[in-house]
């Protein structure tokens, strides 16, 4: 089926553009039917809000929707703007989306892009008294000087409505009222692993309402790429989500090398692959030993820290870095990997697999454990999808995200290996997804590592980096879902706009969804399940 | 019937994997410890030497060192750790070169993305293994990078 | 064996030799007050550094290490810092209300801790319903804690304090049965004949499998009446921060972090003495050369032997579970340890009136 000619039929004024990948441009009146149609046709049925990215295109402000179908496995680029950049209104398609929620939420705190119908009108991550859109190409900074000042929580929120006959009103809606006991989990929690804050609405020990609160940690990633060369640029990578800064890291590079159109290196890709595995099992390693902490089991936290030390001295040999690796440049690899790695790795492996007994021994079998795990947190396949909860958390509720097998890149067309996916979609799924993963990245890795290719472990770039004007995207399966890099490149040397698909933002727009009912305890296993890292929430 | 079968069923059970969960805990008990004492095995710490501790200027016996302040590291770091101080010299036949006076490198910002290292035309700067930066004061991260006195290696 | 109440006996002769009754008793009061406070501080300090040894050494480390040879000065480090940090008072709490919470715990903890007879003739308190006076006395604490949880007018300690008092109070029951059947064997409530009646054998081999369950059900609520983990939910530090003592600083934290292993080894004492003997030897009858050579072993070296090896057991507990949630809690309490405390009760009956135990 054509997509294009399914588009020009439902509007026919959509333009197309293939710079990059295929964008249909859209005028903003026909956007919202636009998208409920190709969610709800059933031969196009894109149920999956891959990325929302607010723009600033000089003239016109506007939003790039990257839809999937998870049916077909499809993709198209919506893009949509208004001219009026005093009051920029577009059609908000969280009705259609759940996941589009928050990020609207995000395009209106960067770009002042307010959206008719959406139900939370609120800055996401700056403050409220933030004066003007940051990523505006406009924005002038001195307006923001540090606040000393504490932020108030607004109880209400802002919404507005475009009635039948035509008028806006600004409606207020109550997130709030003065009667509920709202307790604030966060941000400086034990349990929230970073700073984020859960603004909780209880009876008694019940949980009524969730009202996440993001941008403790904000940096300005997106805005500081647009000023930064292409490999300056692959440094913050990194610092989005260090659990899996060789993934993110990938999926710059590969994005990059993908839009200059380099020919990447055998040798480079089973490294690459290589690496994303081990980091992959540092992160669920990590992600072991958090859960158990949160549900109280002190010591299997150490267990897991024991032997993540382990992957962290290999990469520490190879990549220099522990936390923060700096391996993946673009054309390959920062450094050839170091002789002891092979052996290394494959000592690791071995022992991995004997010491994974003890962690289902000791938390997994438990019957304490079982009990606080299963049934908590029910998350359906069709929310996990509307919210774009990629990742363990979607394999866990029975939806088949992992990008290694819908858009293959590295080595992972040659190795075979299983896609964990379990269908009951409590925390316990979401438990074992990432317990069973820890097998699946060894298999993979025992596959590759006897046969690393000889040959180059760099191309030789150009000093400047420039990369051709179009669109570019990429993703890759980073250890916590579906990790996109979108560039918008008007053939400069850095980027005219840089956006990160973060994992973790889908995850925490849905534990409202997931734990209302549920105790305060549940929150804690379910926010342990999730395994969301804040930094790269906030970028 | 069942359900009194199923009660009792499912507390054994319990109790089991409680015990295996105590056994395993057990057999960690008796088991080596894996703790590294810092301080004192500071002699037997093994670090990779491709770790980024530090950047450094490597200067030879006669107090040479490569870099000729082209400046390329200082456009290149994505936040500004970098500045290269240099005077401009002109030699006997006329010609114009820089010469590094001060290559002041800010340890604070430095966020290791070898970015540096990797464009130097000269190898002139590398990271070495020294990770001990506890200072009491920013100042003292800012570092100059060439000694006292030191000039350019001959070629 | 050796009889503690000869060196008590001999010291009370001489006071009263020089002074009238009223001021050698008053003395003696002074001095058993200084001891046992002495005592139990010496004793946190002690419990305090086997819990970090402990648990390191079950998470793979070896805990405390740098002051002095094997961290052994640790604690006394700790105990300055406590000392010398501020107590802070906060806007809008209970003032009165949220200082006196600390000393209700403590003394409640102080209480139970004298019941506890360490050697033959090492009692402090002693009398015929010694069992009754310990349930008494523990159950206390629960005061001490709701009322810091309330006072401290913040939402999470007020959470904390409601779940411990849930908590405490249901357990309590199982904590209660449990001893009774004990008390059924027996036949007594006096701590010093408890254990008299354990001289041909300890409870735990005389009672079989009815003691054995009473056993297990006694750690396990003793475990949760002392907040500890899997049952540590009031201070469960990944949901309630640190639960009631969350706004506690200085000496008034350190009150409740004595308190809570002070309870630790008074539970694990009391487990001792009904169940293992509390003072009395190994006595196997019909082998009396063994039995003379365990008499050698002193008293209160086989009392505290006794409580850290229970100690130790429940340190092992606590750290190998993950802790379990409120509803759960109280459904293990009321579905599973109270109907079975219930029926073991009624199990140790039948025992004793048809003579089966040995």
């Amino acid at each position: 089926m054509d997509i294009k000619n399914r588009i020009l039929e439902i509007v026919p004024e959509a333009e197309f553009s293939e710079n990059g990948s295929l964008v249909a441009i859209v005028p903003s009146s026909n956007l919202y039917t636009l998208a409920k149609r190709l969610k709800n046709d059933e031969d196009t049925s894109f149920d999956y809000l891959l990325s929302l990215t607010g723009m600033d295109f000089g003239d016109s402000l506007g939003v790039i929707y990257h839809l999937e179908s998870t049916k077909y496995g499809h993709m198209i680029v919506l893009q949509t703007s208004t001219n009026d950049k005093d009051k920029p209104e577009l059609y908000s398609v969280s009705d259609i989306w759940k996941g589009a929620n928050i990020n609207e939420r995000e395009a209106y705190d960067f770009f002042g892009i307010r959206f008719i119908n959406h139900p939370d009108m609120r800055r996401i991550f700056l403050r409220d008294d933030w004066v003007g859109f940051p990523l505006r190409k406009d924005y002038n900074d001195e307006l923001n000087p540090l606040r000393m000042t504490n932020e108030v929580t607004e109880d209400m929120t802002q919404e507005l409505t475009l009635d039948k006959d035509g008028t806006f009103t600004n409606k207020e809606n109550i997130i709030f009222d003065d009667q509920e006991y709202v307790i604030n989990i966060g941000p400086q929690h034990p349990a929230t692993h970073g700073v984020l804050r859960f603004r909780t609405s209880l009876q008694g020990e019940t949980i009524k309402k969730i009202e996440p609160y993001c941008g403790y940690i904000h940096r300005g990633i997106e805005k500081m790429c647009e000023s930064l060369t292409y490999p300056q640029t692959l440094a913050l990578t990194d610092r989005l989500d260090y659990l899996s800064c060789h993934q993110s890291r990938h999926a710059l590079c590969m994005c990059i090398e993908k839009a200059i159109g380099v020919e990447i290196p055998e040798r480079v890709q089973y490294i690459r692959t290589i690496m994303d595995e081990l980091q992959r099992i540092d992160s669920h390693l990590l992600f072991y030993s958090c859960l158990c902490m949160d549900l109280g089991a002190l010591t299997a936290f150490f267990y897991g820290f024991r032997d993540r030390e382990k992957i962290l001295d290999i990469f520490e040999n190879t990549t220099g870095g522990r936390l923060i690796q700096n391996y993946n440049v673009i054309g390959g690899v920062q450094a050839d990997l170091h002789p002891n790695f092979v052996k290394d790795v494959k000592e690791f492996s071995s022992y991995m697999r004997k010491i994974l007994k003890e962690y289902h021994d000791i938390f997994t079998g438990n019957i304490i454990a079982q009990q606080r795990l299963k049934d908590v947190g029910v998350l359906s396949r069709e929310d996990a999808i509307s919210f774009g909860a990629t990742g363990g958390t979607g394999r866990a509720s029975g939806w088949a995200c992992d990008t290694r097998k819908r858009k293959p890149y590295g080595v992972y067309d040659k190795v075979s290996f299983k896609e964990i996916v379990y269908n009951e979609g409590d925390s316990f799924a979401r438990y074992m997804v990432r317990m069973d993963e820890i097998v699946e990245s060894l298999n993979i890795i025992d596959q590759l590592i006897d046969n690393i290719p000889e040959g180059e472990y760099q191309v030789k770039m150009k000093p400047i980096i420039r990369i051709p004007e179009g669109k570019y995207f990429a993703s890759v399966e980073s250890s916590r879902g579906e990790f996109g890099v979108f560039i918008d490149s008007r053939g400069d040397k850095s980027p005219y706009r840089m956006k990160f698909r973060a994992t973790g933002l889908p995850l925490v727009a849905a534990v409202d969804t997931i734990t209302s009912g549920g105790k305060i305890a549940d929150l804690i296993a379910i926010g342990g399940t999730l395994d969301y890292i804040i930094p790269e929430i906030d970028r | 019937m069942n359900s009194f079968f199923k009660y009792f069923h499912s507390l054994f059970s319990g109790i089991l994997t409680l015990l295996i969960g105590m056994k395993t805990s057990m057999k960690v008990f008796l088991r080596k410890k894996v703790t590294e004492k810092y301080p004192e095995n500071r002699d037997t710490l093994k670090i990779s030497d491709r770790f980024r501790g530090t950047l450094v200027m490597p200067h030879d016996t006669e107090n040479h060192h490569k870099c000729v302040a082209c400046g390329i590291c200082q456009i290149s770091c994505p936040n500004g750790s970098i500045v290269v101080h240099f005077d401009t010299v002109v030699s006997e036949d006329g010609k114009k070169s820089k010469v590094l006076t001060n290559y002041e490198y800010d340890l604070g910002n430095c966020m290791y993305c070898q970015l540096c290292v990797n464009t130097c035309p000269h190898d002139a700067i590398c990271f070495d293994n020294s990770f001990e930066h506890a200072v009491f004061s920013r100042e003292k991260l800012i570092k100059k990078l060439n000694r006292e006195g030191s000039t350019l290696v001959k070629k | 064996m050796f009889d503690f109440s000869i060196v008590s006996s001999w010291i009370h002769n001489l006071l009263t030799g020089v002074m009238p009754e009223f001021w050698a008793i008053f003395l003696e009061c002074l001095a058993i007050g200084i001891g046992i406070l002495l005592f139990y501080a010496v004793l946190a300090i002690i419990l305090i550094y086997m819990e970090r040894k402990v648990c390191g050494f079950f998470q793979c480390r070896i805990g405390p290490d740098r002051v002095g040879k094997f961290g052994i000065f640790q604690l006394f480090a700790d105990v300055i810092k406590m000392l010398i940090k501020e107590i802070i008072s906060l806007k809008n709490s209970d003032k009165f209300l949220y200082a006196l919470a600390p000393f209700i715990v403590i003394i409640a903890s102080i209480l139970a801790f004298s019941t506890i007879q360490i050697n033959k003739g090492m009692e402090i308190i002693d009398f015929n319903v010694g069992i009754v006076f310990y349930m008494a006395a523990t159950s206390l604490g629960v005061l001490g804690i709701l009322l810091a949880g309330w006072s401290s007018n913040s939402k999470f300690t007020m959470i904390s304090a409601m779940r411990s008092g849930a908590q405490i109070i249901s357990y309590e029951l199982s904590v209660g049965l449990s001893l009774l059947t004990v008390v059924v064997f027996t036949g007594t409530l006096q701590f010093s004949e408890i254990i008299q009646s354990q001289a041909d054998g300890w409870l735990i081999f005389k009672g079989h499998i009815p003691v054995w369950i009473a056993f297990i059900i006694y750690l396990i609520a003793g475990n949760a009446e002392t907040n500890r983990g899997p049952f540590d939910l009031p201070e469960a530090e990944s949901e309630l921060t640190a639960g009631y003592h969350t706004e506690y600083s200085g000496m008034h934290f350190g009150f409740f972090y004595l308190s809570e292993y002070l309870n630790l080894f008074i539970v694990a004492a009391i487990a001792a003495t009904v169940f293992l003997g509390g003072w009395m030897p190994l006595h196997i009858s019909g082998l009396d050369g063994f039995n003379a050579i365990m008499d050698y072993i002193p008293g209160f070296i086989w009392f505290f032997g006794k409580a850290f090896f229970v100690v130790f057991l429940l340190m092992w507990i606590r750290w190998t579970f993950p802790r379990l949630r409120i509803d759960q809690l109280l459904k293990l309490e009321w579905k599973i340890l109270v109907p079975i405390g219930l029926f073991n009760l009624a199990l140790m009956i039948l025992v004793v009136v048809f003579k089966l135990h040995f």
